[in-house]
């Protein structure tokens, strides 16, 4: 089955299910119901396709409150230039923000613990000129801020993680979708590691429990998987513009491993094959089968 | 007039010390300040880089200048602009008099130090920069003085920070946010060696309570060059027959132009017998003067007092730089395949015996370095070496597209590189220790190194192997391979891997490109 293919068929199931549902007894959750699992938006746009995928899942207020400090993590992991989609794309995030203060923030941070020095990371990225653009408190990460805390997951038990991320009202995932060496592709749930202190490189021996431990603890009101441009080989760093793809999309969701599940088919491989998401399902995180959502996909 | 001195001194050390904090990434590829002109300006770095290296290099449109200055208005880089002669300057106001030291010919250290490092240089050995006071004052600024200064402030607000007092926390967490955003550096710096080279900077600063501008009037070997240099100046300092010998310019000299012969004589006879070459130019000598005897004017009169320096002096100290120079090369480390494997220079290093020609130990490389991993060696380059900086990985990697160690090298001991060339520039290579190795050696899963590699594609690849844990169940397990023709020995690998210590992976010099021996690959 083709990836395209195979999405069709997951939109398609997922419409002919939830048509029974607006008729039956939720008919006082109609509004709810309506409302897509996920919104997967196509389009030359970066900062349009976002709006049009956060709009679709009932828009920012949906998430945001008036006086929210909120979160937005996006991947800023490498040293790498935009067209690298190594991280996050900035245009993607600078909307991100943008919406969030259109929803009443109060404040909108955005910040990641980068592989890469950090200042140059912020800098090549974009993300920081574009996000402070927006309106953004950008920080690199304070140390003393990195505080042991008690994830109580079934393999992370304690961990220092940003205090930043757990004082916030919301939180908003803003990951790119690449591949990856020992997670096989990092996409929503990777991207916490950005807020993990110490010698996380520790976790890569139960990388797919422990990301989902971390995913379980950190609870985002909203995933955007950036897929502007992906990353199919020599990931999670790329180097080379042979090895990204221009899907001009933009996946947009409430649920982590439903998010992540979807991220899978980008790359033509079935949800399952992914660790984090596997152990994301049958945890009872998420929902990775694709065929019992309720996908919108829409092209502007 | 002394104030006026004051201010351009003020002005020149702020200069400097501003350059010198501008001396860090900001993120960007160029650091868009000319942080070296300093040394760029330096005429015994210039002179004796190239006598050593028996090239020339980059810019000396600045050192040429101070050349000229000196010349005609004598030593007033010495007295106006040196960031270390201001500091001296200011470390003497700690003692209110100081005695001059009643040794005669003291004056005359400076230059036989001169002469020992040209006699050196023209051997082919570069240790200008280890007394050089611009390269000591970066040096010792970047790898001692700067840390304790970020080390200090930082546990200070952090101790702030933790007591989370009402009111005052908040207070200091916006004063130490301003300082992190003027003063402080980005991440605090460690450096091996760095405790020695602050006691020797702060031993230098000290002799100024023994006799202020010590340093400048006995010691220093650009002084001694800059002397040399305004023996001729036309710019002199004259005395009137008003002179009743005082001896009050005496006491408020700077430099030590007041007292050439030593202890004996009358004041009179020391004042007249004024010497250009130990003259601060500092014209601290007009002001007091009661009868208003002293001037400063230009003059082509033949010079002061003759610089006596002694031929045997001289003569000794050559033969001292003749036995230095093979004394410092009698190590095997210049051997192919002896030399020592942790010595990784910086990208663009030029081959081992060049680079230790041009590098003047200034400092600046480690200063820049973005990851702090450039360290200075202390034996691994032998003696002659000491100082000169290398990476050491454990401690930070080199940034996979970072070039700023060689923009910021003031004689090109670090080529700058541009990004292509940065990324075919091979400083080492990396090989992994399958004992320690966790997918190795514990069947466990990791390849950290295979993530961080930056290479495109990654020098570090994995292999799928079915192996069977302790209970005889199968599993699949990554095992990390460094593919060496693409490893550029960059280190972050190293620096990532979770086996702390001693690391599972590590980078040694093997490989370099630089080199034309320390060859691994056919």
């Amino acid at each position: 089955m083709k990836r395209r293919d195979f999405l069709k068929n997951a939109v398609m199931s997922g419409a002919a299910l939830t048509l029974p549902l607006g008729m039956g007894p939720f008919l006082s959750l109609a509004a709810g119901a309506e409302r897509p699992d996920l919104a997967v938006v196509r389009g030359a746009s970066p900062a349009r396709i976002t709006g049009a995928a956060v709009n679709e899942l009932g828009g920012m207020r949906r998430f945001v409150s008036r006086g929210d400090i909120v979160v937005v993590k996006p991947n800023i992991g490498w040293d790498r230039t935009p067209e690298y989609a190594a991280n996050t794309n900035p245009v993607v995030v600078a909307e991100i923000v943008r919406l969030c203060y259109e929803a009443g923030a109060k404040k909108v941070k955005v910040f990641d613990h980068p592989v890469s020095d950090a200042r140059r990371t912020y800098k090549q990225s974009g993300i920081a000129d574009a996000a402070a653009a927006a309106g953004a408190q950008v920080s690199f990460i304070d140390e003393r801020k990195l505080k042991d805390m008690a994830i109580k997951g079934q393999h992370l038990k304690t961990w220092p993680l940003y205090t930043e991320i757990v004082e916030a009202d919301k939180i908003i995932n803003v990951p790119i979708a690449k591949v990856h060496g020992i997670a096989t592709l990092t996409l929503g749930m990777k991207n916490w590691m950005g807020i993990m202190g110490g010698w996380r490189g520790r976790i890569h021996q139960r990388i797919d429990e422990s990301l989902v431990d971390l995913a379980r603890f950190v609870k985002p009101s909203l995933i955007v998987l950036d897929a502007v441009r992906i990353l199919v080989d020599n990931g999670p760093q790329g180097g080379s513009l042979a090895d990204v793809r221009r899907l001009d999309t933009v996946i947009a969701g409430t649920d982590q491993v439903a998010v992540d599940a979807f991220g899978t088919t980008l790359f033509g491989m079935k949800p399952d094959t992914l660790g984090c998401v596997r152990i994301g399902h049958s945890t009872g995180l998420g929902n990775m089968n694709i065929s019992k959502l309720r996908i919108k996909r829409i092209a502007i | 007039m002394k104030n006026i001195r004051r201010f351009i001194q003020a002005l020149f050390l702020l200069f400097f010390l501003w350059l010198f904090l501008q001396t860090e990434s900001k993120g960007a590829n160029e650091l868009g300040y000319p942080v070296k002109i300093f040394l760029d300006a330096d005429p015994l770095i210039w002179l004796t880089t190239i006598l050593a290296s028996r090239s020339f290099y980059g810019t000396f449109i600045l050192a040429l200048t101070v050349i000229i200055v000196t010349a005609i208005l004598g030593r007033v880089f010495c007295g106006w602009i040196c960031p270390l002669g201001t500091l001296h300057h200011l470390a003497g106001k700690l003692k209110k008099r100081t005695v001059p030291i009643k040794i005669a010919g003291l004056y005359r250290i400076k230059y036989l130090v001169l002469i020992f490092i040209l006699a050196l240089a023209f051997l082919g050995v570069q240790l200008a920069g280890i007394f050089d006071p611009i390269a000591l004052l970066i040096r010792s600024l970047s790898l001692a003085v700067y840390p304790m200064f970020s080390y200090a402030l930082r546990s200070f607000f952090d101790g702030v920070y933790a007591w989370n007092i009402p009111f005052i926390t908040v207070g200091s967490e916006f004063i130490y946010g301003f300082l992190k955003k003027t003063v402080l550096p980005f991440s605090q710096p460690f450096f091996l060696q760095g405790i020695i080279i602050g006691l020797i900077v702060f031993l230098i600063l000290a002799l100024n309570l023994r006799e202020k501008r010590f340093w400048c009037k006995y010691l220093c070997p650009l002084g001694a060059l800059l002397g040399l240099l305004s023996r001729y100046a036309l710019l002199k300092r004259s005395v009137s027959e008003d002179c009743d010998g005082c001896g009050a310019c005496l006491r408020s000299c700077q430099g030590g132009a007041g007292f050439p012969g030593g202890p004996g004589g009358t004041a009179m006879e020391k004042v007249k017998a004024w010497k250009s070459a130990e003259c601060l130019m500092c014209l601290n000598c007009d002001d007091p003067c009661p009868k208003n005897a002293v001037s400063f004017g230009f003059s082509r009169k033949p010079a002061s007092a003759a610089l006596d320096l002694g031929k045997r002096r001289v003569l000794g100290s050559v033969l001292a730089g003749m036995v230095a120079a093979p004394l410092l090369r009698i190590t095997p480390l210049a051997k192919v395949g002896v030399a020592e494997p942790t010595l990784i220079r910086p990208p663009g290093a030029l081959a081992e015996e060049m680079f230790l020609k041009r590098c003047v130990k200034c400092g600046e490389c480690m200063k820049v370095c973005i990851t702090g991993g450039l360290q200075p060696t202390f034996l691994e380059a032998g003696l002659e070496g000491i100082w000169s900086p290398a990476l050491v990985p454990r401690i930070g990697y080199c940034e996979y597209r970072c070039t700023l160690c060689g923009q910021v090298c003031p004689t090109g001991a670090i080529r700058k590189l541009n990004l292509e060339e940065k990324a075919a520039t091979k400083i080492g290579l990396a090989m992994i220790d399958k004992g320690r190795c966790l997918p190795f050696a514990h069947n466990m899963s990791c390849i950290v190194c295979e993530e961080v590699c930056p290479t495109s594609p990654k020098a570090i690849w994995f292999e799928e192997v079915r192996l069977r844990d302790r209970k005889g169940r199968e599993m699949l397990l990554k095992q990390p391979r460094v593919d060496l023709s693409l490893c550029v020995g960059c280190g972050i690998c190293e620096t990532k891997c979770p086996v702390l210590g001693r690391p599972a992976i590590t980078v040694t010099n093997l490989g370099e490109s630089r080199s034309k021996d320390n060859q691994l690959l056919l």
